[in-house]
């Protein structure tokens, strides 16, 4: 390949290593791997967290924490691992990958991607200023009114609960966007809705589900603000309001939530498990189906989150009923995945070793679920440990598991370096059998009756032995984590050379250089199959150099069913605009927290001028015609 | 009307590429979702709005909203959703010049609302506030969310207006023109619900 090709591709696409450069790029590739970094730091964050509670539960009548203390600790490690590592870090994947996979040249709104990015870290750091006042929300992460409302909250941290939500949800919803028009519009020629990597359906309808769901926290959010700080009366009942049309607003966008966290995951599994069992995935129709019905039925299950409150029995079965049909479609894919080891040449490859280690624990924190979607067991067993396990064993064993599977089998693509085989085999038995050890007692604790969210309990209840069992395998999980940390960092020096595409993998993404160039690859691919790198097509094949696009920073357009290619799309270059419009949203909402009303007009207001000057017209110099 | 790429001058020698069409829908698809996900945030207000009205002992206890500024606030948004599809149509066709007519006609209506919206708060304040009880509290966060979108689509429309291209680009905004006008459609359609739901049924009803 003449260099000279790839060398002016690299001046159109390249960021420049200045610290100008850092703040201004759009490249998909930059911030993916910030997203990664910036989830992977608040894990670490509400793993400490975690830790914390598990020494002060380890043992009855301990005083290492008080009570608020404790709240605020439970509350911050829920906010932080459901809202800012487990999708986020999803989303993380997905900004690097998608477009590599659909063999774009960066999404379909790459500046808009960088505000998404900015306001997901600002988001974050809004949240996190709440402990340095020694006020950080302590309602748990589904905060229910009225214990959430001023008389009973005061102080800013409920404040502070709702404005870094709102603030995340503007990011989150701007990445779902994103999301949908790249992977509708961007794909490579002939990559149709039936030939895409089952990643993308996992991304899509997570997408889809985003928009229509945070738009109900938004409103919840948006009320208990106003009920706190402006004398309104929505979940005041004294004056009319009614407690649980919070609870409906929060678990309408919740439960689709959880599958926001689940079902990219589970995309990840389905890519990872067929390339080490060296075949393609049984079932591929089935497991995208289930995919997209998981998204849809997820809309309607979210009163078996409120069994308790009293429901007439006609709606509660519907939902009892919907919240066992959608283990339907989890199933589904568990089958496909386990078909596709049983008739495959499986390679237990580190990355196999989590995929597996996610199917176990998915069934068994599938089966707690199932359980207690049957409301007589669901009234004996709510806000006991046993549900603290099953939420651990579907966001721990069906976020995280896949995500360091996607972290062995991924960042060599990333990093350029494998990371280490043996070092990562022992760091995921470590965190296997803590992961086990910390949550399946737990199961037995809530059936011995042990209520959540107590920050200590009196001994001789029968529940010593079990919290003391419960923090040893806390710990060995968290020395497991370290350790592929540790795996990591040492990869990146010492790692042995990636090449292309090291597993023999069948997407995209491993037909570039690794780590790939700013562009992608030179010649925009076509594809043929499913399987673009197992077949005989060659995807960048391209004698004429048509698809290599070196007139100015383009990539191509294609329909969204059939992805046959019709236009050509012109990319934004690197600008700082993003960066300083998410400074101004992050400013508005600390404003927000502290009524600073003067000042949140400000924000508006400039806010206002950087949108209209990123969508100015760019002086046109004779490129049309 | 489909812009088409003249080749640059660039140091290799590539064939031109194999489309000469250029993708100026990205936008708009991100402004229907956009559009999408804030419908999402009006419903579940609405459903806010039942749902308290379902199970409150406290709902609507004195008169229903009155309709003699709603019901001309209506067409107001309604005329002003016509001149702005005209406008586009004009643009259309590159009558740029009828087309800007249409954007501050469509601008001068909005206004026209919002000083609507100040005589129908000013009178409906005085029996009823945010903080008199839930019924209250509800009907003016839908109110004024929709009022404040109101007031954001004025802003991007006159932003279009004093834009100094709208013609078919390489380089973004694609299509601001027509971009902004599917959001003003959406913030009229908005109106028509709340009418109907919050001022019109509430009339309806038999108050004993």
């Amino acid at each position: 390949m003449s260099t000279a090709v790839e060398q002016r591709l690299f001046e159109l696409w390249e960021t420049p290593k200045t610290l100008k450069g850092l703040l201004s790029t759009v490249d998909h590739k930059q911030i993916g791997k910030r997203y990664i970094a910036t989830a992977m730091v608040f894990l670490l964050i509400g793993g400490i967290e975690a830790l914390i509670m598990r020494i002060q539960l380890a043992r009855p009548d301990q005083s290492i924490l008080g009570p608020e203390t404790y709240n605020q600790i439970f509350t911050m490690h829920g906010m932080t691992m459901i809202f800012w590592y487990a999708s986020p870090i999803l989303s993380g994947f997905g900004v690097y990958l998608v477009p590599l996979m659909i063999g774009s040249r960066d999404m379909a709104f790459p500046r808009f991607n960088a505000f998404t990015y900015w306001t997901y870290l600002l988001s974050g750091v809004l949240l996190y200023i709440s402990p340095f006042m020694g006020q950080s929300p302590h309602g748990g992460w589904f905060a229910y009114v009225p214990y959430t409302t001023v008389p009973f909250s005061p102080g800013w941290g409920m404040d502070f609960y709702n404005t870094s939500l709102l603030l995340l949800t503007i990011s989150t919803t701007g990445g779902a966007i994103n999301f949908i028009v790249t992977i509708l519009r961007l794909r490579a020629s002939g990559m149709a809705v039936s030939k895409m990597p089952l990643f993308l359906y996992s991304t899509l309808t997570v997408s889809f589900v985003t928009v229509f769901a945070l738009p109900s926290l938004t409103a919840a959010n948006i009320f208990l603000e106003l009920d706190r700080r402006w004398g309104t009366h929505f979940f005041d009942v004294a004056h009319g309001g009614n407690v649980v049309l919070w609870q409906h607003l929060f678990w309408f966008f919740g439960h689709p939530w959880v599958y926001i966290i689940f079902l990219p995951a589970t995309g990840m599994i389905s890519l990872i498990v067929p390339v080490f069992s060296r075949r393609p995935i049984v079932g591929y129709a089935y497991v995208a189906v289930s995919t997209v019905l998981t998204g849809i039925v997820g809309f309607g299950v979210w009163v078996h989150h409120m069994f308790a409150i009293g429901e007439g029995h006609m709606g509660m079965s519907f939902f009892s009923a919907a919240s066992m049909t959608i283990s339907i479609f989890t199933i589904v894919q568990v089958w496909a995945w386990l078909a596709t080891i049983w008739k495959g040449h499986p390679v237990l490859t580190t990355a196999m070793h989590f995929a597996i280690g996610f199917i176990a624990l998915i069934v068994v924190g599938g089966l707690s679920g199932v359980v207690t979607a049957v409301i007589p067991v669901d009234w004996q067993m709510t806000d006991t440990y046993f549900v603290v396990s099953h939420i651990h064993y579907v966001l721990v064993g069906a976020n995280m598991m896949p995500v360091f599977a996607a972290f062995y089998y991924w960042l060599p693509k990333m990093t350029g370096r494998m990371l280490d085989e043996k070092l990562g085999k022992i760091s995921f038995w470590i965190m296997f059998v803590g992961f086990n050890l910390a949550f399946f007692p737990m199961h037995l604790l809530g059936v011995l009756g042990m209520p959540r969210r107590i920050y200590t309990y009196k001994a001789g209840l029968g529940w010593d032995g079990i919290n003391m069992l419960i923090t040893v395998g806390a710990f060995i999980l968290a020395f497991g984590i370290l350790l592929s940390l540790i795996n990591f960092f040492w990869s990146l020096k010492n790692g042995r050379l990636a090449g292309r595409n090291p597993w023999n993998a069948d997407t995209l993404e491993w037909s570039t250089e690794s780590p790939p160039a700013p562009y992608g690859s030179v010649h925009i691919p076509t594809v043929v199959t499913r399987h673009p790198l197992w077949d005989e097509h060659e995807e960048e094949d391209d004698p004429k150099g048509e698809r290599v696009l070196d007139q100015d920073r383009l990539t191509l357009s294609s329909t969204w069913l059939d992805a046959e290619t019709f236009s050509l799309s012109r990319m934004p270059e690197d600008t700082i605009l993003p960066l300083l419009l998410a400074i101004g949203f992050f400013v508005l909402f600390i404003a927000l927290t502290f009524q600073w009303y003067w000042v949140a007009l400000g924000c508006v207001v400039y806010s206002l001028a950087v949108a209209a000057i990123w969508f100015w017209p760019k002086p046109q110099e004779g490129e049309l015609a | 009307m489909n812009p088409v790429l003249i080749d640059k001058p660039s140091p290799t020698t590539q064939a031109p590429p194999p489309v000469r069409r250029v993708d100026n829908k990205r936008g708009t698809w991100g402004m229907a979702f956009f559009i999408a996900t804030e419908a999402c945030l009006f419903l579940a207000m609405f459903f806010a709005y039942y749902y308290t009205d379902k199970s409150s002992s406290q709902w609507r206890s004195e008169i229903p909203p009155k309709l003699h500024y709603s019901l001309p606030m209506l067409a107001v948004l309604l005329i002003s959703s016509a001149v702005l599809y005209w406008g586009e149509q004009q643009v259309k066709k590159e009558r740029y010049a009828a087309g800007r007519l249409a954007l501050i006609g469509t601008i001068i209506l909005g206004v026209g609302f919002l000083v609507l919206t100040y005589f129908e708060d000013m009178e409906h304040l005085q029996h009823l506030t945010p903080r008199t009880d839930s019924y209250g509290s509800i009907f003016y966060a839908i109110t004024s969310l929709h009022g404040a979108h109101v007031l954001f689509g004025l802003l991007m429309l006159t932003w279009v207006l004093v834009m100094p291209r709208w013609e078919p680009a390489l380089y973004t905004p694609h299509r601001p023109y027509h971009n902004v006008a599917m959001y003003w459609h959406f913030v009229d359609t908005v109106w028509i619900f709340i009418v109907a739901l919050l001022y019109v049924a509430p009339n309806l009803y038999n108050y004993a």
